[in-house]
């Protein structure tokens, strides 16, 4: 092809990652005399083995935007907010690094520093960001998303039972799968190419998905039962199941339970566990021997975990027996229909099928290990965690793959990515293993946030803008920032300072936070300066920065750890481990600049650069598993550029030999997996709770804490309990009926939130599309409201926010329901070809104390509505 | 599933098509009217010297809607390769054909003025040109086969009487529009048009109905008369083209003459030939691709 | 000599469009054309209903309406029952657009850029995409997909081919009957779409459940 141009100089394919959105999968670029021409996978990575999305070819078109920020710029109109229009005025680097850099030498307090990043740029914001928040000493960050929809539940979750940031079939092995309110391996990110192949070879295979969904989604239409359910009432779904299981077929992997999880720690009538006086041990009953032991004895022929056992003159149970007549007690299939509308006979049957396919005691050999064969597992996401029931809703769902055994063993549900490695063969790095903790608890090596999952931090008095370390197990908090009654939260909690500058990456937080009055007016605005590395102008830098930095997009830089922390990306299969890199397929264009070299060269300038570097040789260990050889530490006198980091980082983790120049050559290393880190449940001595004691004692604190502030009812402290409960949303108790319908929002394979809608390619394949861009109803539903196709509505929350768009009536939808694609409705003039496409659903949410999940203060994204018609169209 | 019309042939093509039939149409009944001979020779001379330049027209208008004009020519190049090719033939050909019969009839050449005979040799052959001119631009739209609405010999059937109508009507329309008073031709040719009308009404019925079996044709038949099409068909077709001049014909033969008389046939002829090219676009934008079917589903293809 | 054939299985797939916008950079398509269109479908009434995506190539049919109609000779089909349109000969009369029934054939008047509200001219991608677009296609006449012949040429698949996620999409031979395709054909039902109109495609799918 290209022969035919007989002037081509130079065509040469360079391997890399996509960054169009969390999945990294492996890219090669093609460039013809410069230019960027074509993008397809890398079939060389077990990240996407050579297929990419949608998304991934049509960010050739983001490249060259011709929408793209490409020189710094200043806002000249001093007024702040959304739709308002900042008047930029291009300045030079020199003036854009002295402004910024003066503002941080004036602040009254480094601690108002905020850093805000995008989660699309995953692999970007492991360095720059911790390593300035350390170096300059300030703890506020956001990573857009965390806490709205796919955060503080779901990862904490997955953390305390998988060591994991979520947790994803076998489908090597699956034979049956139940999701609620995920599309994995139909769209979304974990991995998502190669989870599309192996689902797809699994659904060949015969296997079977059962899907939860408001809406026919991609999955659901995919599946061989789609059951439409009511917004987030999915973990009151999941105990129900767990009823039928425990006391209707009275099947469970008994096996798994006594050696794996607490299941057999003896309960005292008051909640905590039997502790050993002599070595603080939770106590299991040995049924052979008729008597108490410490869980880890090495005498223990037997656990019980059913029945009642009198330690010491107290009546205990093994926690397995509270949690089975828990759910029979309050978790009747004929009161979960009435909550979620999942007819009581469907969820009868669909837990008949999981036990089933379960294989119980079945065992399969894999090079040469035997190992527990459980081919059914439950998974969920953003879906079912995106309420207040957030982190319960996780938990209660995985406590289905807990009964039957179905952990991180064949065909059940695997933490994703790969939570436990033994590293690279010839440096032992990344070296993730977790370990117990002294109640044979399981504490994670690794982690990408600074706290771990378990054991729960803590509560101190708050230090953080978003008071987020005065609470156990949340990341982050938007209900405290986003109301108008921050300052009050503020001055209550005796915060001794105030926000002063905000450092945004990419984050479009307007938009993706919560509402955009709400995030703007009552968060935003309250910085001094507010600058902003951004590839695009969009709602956030119109409505609130003072400067934008032009950045370069994932095509134009380097990056040492693309798949590592595993994350998101990095396919969970006996595959190969895939270490992939970034590098610049083109020089950056016009004066656009990478945003690592900029936050090192600002942190040069604040004479913090031996800080940053030492906060660099610090991070390392915690988030790439292992210290770093002495050689390739940062020499906290030294000076760096980005470039000699990553090679650093490159060498330190791979080998000597492995450093930018060589990875440049083929974007990736790759060494063979092992089944002990794959399938690695039973190959490490840890256990897992089904019972939460350790929720007692930290709700207590947390809640004596906040009293003492005398702020006791910022949160529902009935959350802290140790058995898992369903709690309503407010939306599941909004009396008025002419808010109808709830409203939800879902994300289509072929748009990242809201980045990718500018993109012509992709706007024009949404165009074409019957649902993306519309807002859809079921079909019934709609005709009862008079509405016919293409009519243009108003959705009304009940608080009188609306938004406004043409409906699509349909049949894959619940008749109680609605729904909104992703998060589009643009209206940053940066962005043209976006303006006005589809609706912004987020201006729906409401987001306060009230809607927010009191265990780890996850935002409720589910909300009642009432639809009327739009006056003239 | 929304079926949605093609959108590539529109009103540059009906005006092909309307323009092709109408000068086919013109050109038999100025040959039939030669064939009375008398009082027909106005009429007659009327018909055939409309015949080539309206056809002509069209064929520019079809030359304005090609994406690569220049390679115009190449249309005629290979006669059975298809339709479109034998069409541009036989429209070629009755256009040499309506090109010498007006060229020898008139001055300098005056060849044919007189002789009677070959002019009607002329005239018969022009006239079977002229036919399959006014059939073809059916069949045309009749190879379309994945156009239920188009692929059916009532196209080729209506556009047949249609092209006589607005034949008869623009010959009517010049006849009666150079002054004086109606003519006994121009009012048999009105009776000849109503006649024609009514069968094309009855063609018309038969043409709605007859497509109503496969989903694509019922979308098509649903379009045209309820859909965003109907404004055109109902005012149109069936007020302008239809009703308005058999009301002013039958007035016309049957109620008014002299003056009066012309002027409304210069208005239903008018009336008439406007509902003529109204027909061609409609049945134009009434053309749906059938869907294309696997298992229990039917997906519309996108606009062509 | 080989008859190429597609195969493209529904059931696995699961309407990404990765297709639809591989073809568009590998074949650097302007706006408005994709050969590679995914059109997607619901039947049935809540809650038995049933979504499902059609993605469309040329179907490269043995009996190619397209060229029964095509009166310039344009369209012209090679030894491996690949049709093709010769960009000289095409006058751009879309009698082949209206009587393809798979919508496998497309033009465009002229290279809009995709971003026209930016100022300044077409992005390096853009100019070398209509370098390329004009190179082998161009405006007015009827463009369509040939299999990606230059990729497979070298020894390649074709571009959707290589980047379907689902992996639902097979390139091969209909002639050799131990091909994958062909093999997949008869062992899951292999129809073609839409039989009624006499074209036999060489394009397969597989049923949607
Ligand atoms: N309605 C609705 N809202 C949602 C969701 C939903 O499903 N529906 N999902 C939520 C979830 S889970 C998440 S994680 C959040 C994500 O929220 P965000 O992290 O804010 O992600 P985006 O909306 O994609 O916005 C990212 C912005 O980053 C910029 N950007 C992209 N690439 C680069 C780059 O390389 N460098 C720089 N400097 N900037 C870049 C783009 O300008 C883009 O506007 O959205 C949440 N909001
Ligand atoms: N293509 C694409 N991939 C992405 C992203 C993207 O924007 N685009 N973003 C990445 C990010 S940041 C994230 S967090 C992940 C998210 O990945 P997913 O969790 O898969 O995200 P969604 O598609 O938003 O939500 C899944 C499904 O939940 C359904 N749902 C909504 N509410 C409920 C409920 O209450 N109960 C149940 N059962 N279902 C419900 C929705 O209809 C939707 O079908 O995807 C990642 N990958
Ligand atoms: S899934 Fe994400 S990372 Fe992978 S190709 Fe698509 S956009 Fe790129
Ligand atoms: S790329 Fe594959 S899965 Fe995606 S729409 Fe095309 S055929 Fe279907
Ligand atoms: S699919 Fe259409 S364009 Fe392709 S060969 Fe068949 S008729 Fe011709
Ligand atoms: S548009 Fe071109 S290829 Fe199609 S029928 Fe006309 S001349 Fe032939
Ligand atoms: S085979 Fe090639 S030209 Fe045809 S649709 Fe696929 S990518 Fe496009
Ligand atoms: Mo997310």
């Amino acid at each position: 092809m290209s022969a035919q141009r007989s002037n081509v100089k130079e065509d040469v394919w360079i391997h890399t990652s996509c960054g169009g959105c969390y999945a990294q999968c492996g890219i090669r670029v093609r460039r013809v005399d410069g230019v960027v021409v074509d993008i397809e996978g890398n079939p060389e990575t077990p990240a996407g083995s050579g297929r990419i999305c949608a998304k991934g070819t049509a960010q050739l078109m983001t490249l060259y935007d011709r929408h793209r920020v490409n020189y710094p710029v200043k806002r000249t109109n001093p007024e702040k907010g959304v739709g308002v229009d900042p008047k930029w005025e291009r300045i030079t680097w020199d003036e854009a690094i002295d402004t910024i850099v003066s503002k941080f030498k004036n602040m009254k307090d480094p601690r108002g520093t905020y850093f805000q990043a995008t989660t699309v740029q995953t692999s970007e914001i492991r360095f720059a960001v911790p390593a300035f928040m350390k170096a300059w000493g300030f703890k506020n960050y956001w990573v857009s998303g965390g806490g709205l929809w796919c955060g503080n539940g779901a990862h904490f979750m997955n953390g305390i039972m998988h060591a994991a940031w979520s947790i994803i079939p076998d489908w090597t092995h699956n034979n049956y799968t139940i999701y609620f309110g995920c599309s994995k391996g139909h769209g979304a990110g974990h991995a998502a190419l190669q989870s599309a192949q192996w689902v797809a070879d699994a659904r060949a295979r015969g296997m079977k998905a059962v899907v939860f969904d408001p809406f026919l989604s991609t999955q659901a239409s995919k599946a061989h039962e789609w059951v439409p359910i009511r917004v987030g009432t999915d973990g009151a779904v999941a105990l129900a199941m767990l009823n039928v299981i425990l006391n209707e077929i009275g099947k469970w992997d008994a096996h798994y339970l006594k050696l794996k999880t607490n299941a057999p720690y003896l309960i005292k009538p008051d909640q905590y566990y039997m502790r050993d006086p002599e070595t603080n041990k939770p106590l299991i009953w040995d049924p052979e021997d008729g008597k108490a032991k410490p869980f880890d004895h090495p005498s223990i022929k037997d656990y019980a975990i059913e029945g009642t056992y009198e330690v010491n003159g107290t009546p205990c149970h093994p926690s397995f027996q509270l949690l089975k007549e828990h759910v029979k007690g309050n978790y009747p299939l004929d009161k979960v229909e009435k909550i979620s509308s999942v007819p009581a006979t469907t969820i009868r049957r669909i837990a008949h099928e999981f036990v089933e396919h379960a294989q119980i005691g079945s065992t399969i050999a894999i090079n040469g290990k035997e190992l527990p064969l459980r081919p059914a597992a439950a998974i969920f996401f953003r879906g079912s965690q995106g309420h207040v029931n957030s982190g319960w809703n996780c938990l209660e769902i995985d406590l289905l793959n807990q009964v039957i055994g179905a952990s991180d063993v064949p065909g059940g549900a695997m933490g994703h990515g790969p939570p436990v490695s033994h590293g690279h063969p010839d440096t032992g790095k990344p070296e993730t293993i977790p370990y117990p903790c002294p109640d044979g608890l399981m504490v994670v090596k690794g982690w990408v946030y600074d706290h771990k999952p378990y054991p729960l931090r803590e509560p101190k008095p708050p230090t953080r803008l978003d008071l987020q370390d005065m609470f156990p197990c949340s990341v982050y908090n938007a209900f405290t920032i986003c109301t108008p009654e921050w300052e009050q939260y503020l001055k209550d909690f005796k915060i001794d300072y105030r926000p002063e500058i905000m450092i945004n990456f990419g984050s479009n937080s307007v938009m993706t936070m919560a509402n955009a009055e709400d995030v703007t007016e009552n968060f935003l605005k309250k910085f001094d300066f507010v600058f902003s590395f951004n590839i695009f102008h969009n709602e956030f830098t119109e409505a609130v920065a003072d400067v934008v930095l032009p950045d370069c997009c994932f095509l134009e830089r380097y990056t040492p750890c693309v798949t590592f922390p595993s994350t998101f990306c990095h396919p969970t299969g006996m595959d190969h481990w895939v270490w992939q890199i970034r590098q610049p397929v083109v020089q950056p264009l016009y004066e656009r600049r990478d945003f690592n070299e900029i936050m090192l060269e600002i942190a040069k300038r604040l004479g913090i650069h031996d800080k940053y570097y030492k906060a660099i040789n610090d991070l390392i260990p915690v988030r790439y598993g292992g210290e770093m050889s002495p050689e390739y530490k940062l020499d906290p006198s030294g000076d760096y550029s980005w470039q000699d980091i990553v090679d650093r980082v490159l060498k330190d983790r791979l080998g000597p030999d492995k450093g930018l120049e060589a990875l440049k050559k083929t974007g990736l290393e790759k060494w063979a997996t092992k089944v002990e880190e794959m399938y690695w449940r039973w190959f490490v001595p840890v256990r897992v709770p089904i019972y939460f004691e350790y929720f007692l004692d930290s709700g207590k604190k947390a809640r004596e804490l906040c009293a003492s502030f005398g702020r006791e009812d910022i949160q529902d402290w009935s959350f802290y309990t140790p058995l898992a409960e369903w709690f309503p949303c407010p939306s599941h108790e909004e009396k008025n009926p002419e808010f109808d319908l709830w409203a939800f929002s879902w994300r289509p394979s072929f748009h990242t939130q809201s980045s990718t809608q500018n993109n012509p390619w992709l706007d024009e394949v949404s165009v074409n599309d019957p649902f993306v861009y519309l807002i859809q109803i079921n079909a019934d539903t709609g005709k009862k409201k008079g509405l016919s196709d293409g009519d243009v509505v108003y959705v009304e929350n009940p608080i009188g926010r609306k938004i406004k768009g043409p409906v699509k009536l349909v049949e894959g939808m619940h008749p109680e329901q609605l729904g909104i694609a992703g998060c589009h409705g643009h209206w940053a003039r940066g962005t043209p070809i976006s303006k006005g496409k589809g609706q912004f659903f987020d201006d729906l949410i409401i987001t306060d104390a009230k809607h927010t999940d009191s265990l780890t203060q996850g935002s409720d994204a589910c909300v009642k509505v009432k639809v009327y018609k739009a006056n003239g169209r | 599933m929304e079926l949605k019309a093609q959108s590539k042939w529109r009103w540059l093509i009906a005006a092909y098509l309307f323009l092709a039939g109408l000068g086919g149409g013109a050109y038999v009944t100025g040959v039939v009217a030669d064939f009375l001979g008398g009082e027909w020779v106005q009429i007659s001379k009327i018909g055939v010297f409309l015949g080539f330049p309206c056809v002509a027209v069209g064929c520019l208008f079809l030359i304005a809607d090609l994406g690569t004009p220049k390679n115009f020519w190449r249309a005629g190049m290979r006669p059975n390769t298809s339709w479109v090719a034998r069409g541009t033939i036989i429209i070629t050909t009755f256009m040499i054909v309506g090109v010498i019969h007006i060229g020898f009839w008139i001055w300098p050449f005056h060849a044919l003025e007189d002789a009677v005979g070959a002019r009607q040799v002329i005239g018969v052959l022009g006239t079977i040109f002229a036919v399959l001119t006014m059939i073809y631009t059916g069949i045309l739209l009749g190879a379309n086969r994945p156009i239920a609405f188009w692929s059916t010999a009532m196209v080729p059937l209506l556009f047949f009487v249609s092209a006589l109508s607005t034949g008869i009507m623009a010959v009517m329309l010049i006849a009666s529009a150079r002054g004086g008073a109606l003519t006994g031709q121009v009012e048999a040719l009105a009776r000849m048009d109503i006649l024609l009308i009514i069968m094309e009404m009855f063609v018309l019925v038969f043409y709605l109905q007859a497509t109503h079996r496969v989903p694509e044709s019922r979308a098509s038949a649903k379009l045209v008369l309820t859909g965003s099409v109907a404004p055109l068909f109902w005012v149109g077709v069936v007020i302008l083209g239809l009703i308005v001049p058999i009301i002013l014909e039958l007035i016309g033969t049957f109620g008014m003459h002299g003056e009066g008389g012309a002027a409304i046939s210069i208005l239903a002829s008018v009336s008439g030939l406007f509902g003529g090219l109204c027909l061609r676009e409609v049945v134009l934008s009434g053309g749906i691709l059938a869907p294309l079917r696997a298992g229990r589903f039917e997906f519309a293809l996108p606009m062509v | 000599m080989p008859r190429y054939g597609f195969v493209i299985d529904l059931k696995r797939c699961y309407g990404c469009y990765s297709c639809q916008v591989a073809c568009k950079a590998a074949n650097h398509t302007p706006q408005g054309i994709d050969w590679a269109r995914c059109v997607p479908a619901e039947t049935g009434k809540f809650p038995s209903s049933l979504r499902q995506m059609l993605p469309l190539v040329c179907q490269q049919c043995a009996n190619p309406t397209c060229m029964e109609v095509c009166p310039t000779g344009a369209t012209t089909q090679d030894e491996n029952g690949i049709v093709h349109v010769d960009k000289n000969l095409c006058m751009g009369c879309k009698a082949c657009m209206m009587a393809c029934p798979y919508g496998a054939r497309q033009s465009v008047e002229d290279w809009k850029t995709y971003f026209p509200d930016a100022e300044g001219g077409l992005d390096p991608y853009e100019a070398y995409a209509k370098e390329k677009w004009e190179e082998k296609n161009g405006y007015g006449m009827a463009t369509k997909c040939d299999y990606c012949m230059d990729r497979v040429k070298e020894g390649r698949q074709p571009a959707c081919v290589d980047t379907c996620p689902a992996k639902a999409r097979y390139f091969g031979d209909l002639d050799d009957p131990e091909s994958e395709i062909s093999i997949l054909i008869k062992r899951e039902h292999g129809f073609q779409l839409n039989p009624e109109f006499g074209t036999d495609p060489s394009c397969y799918y597989l049923p949607p459940r």
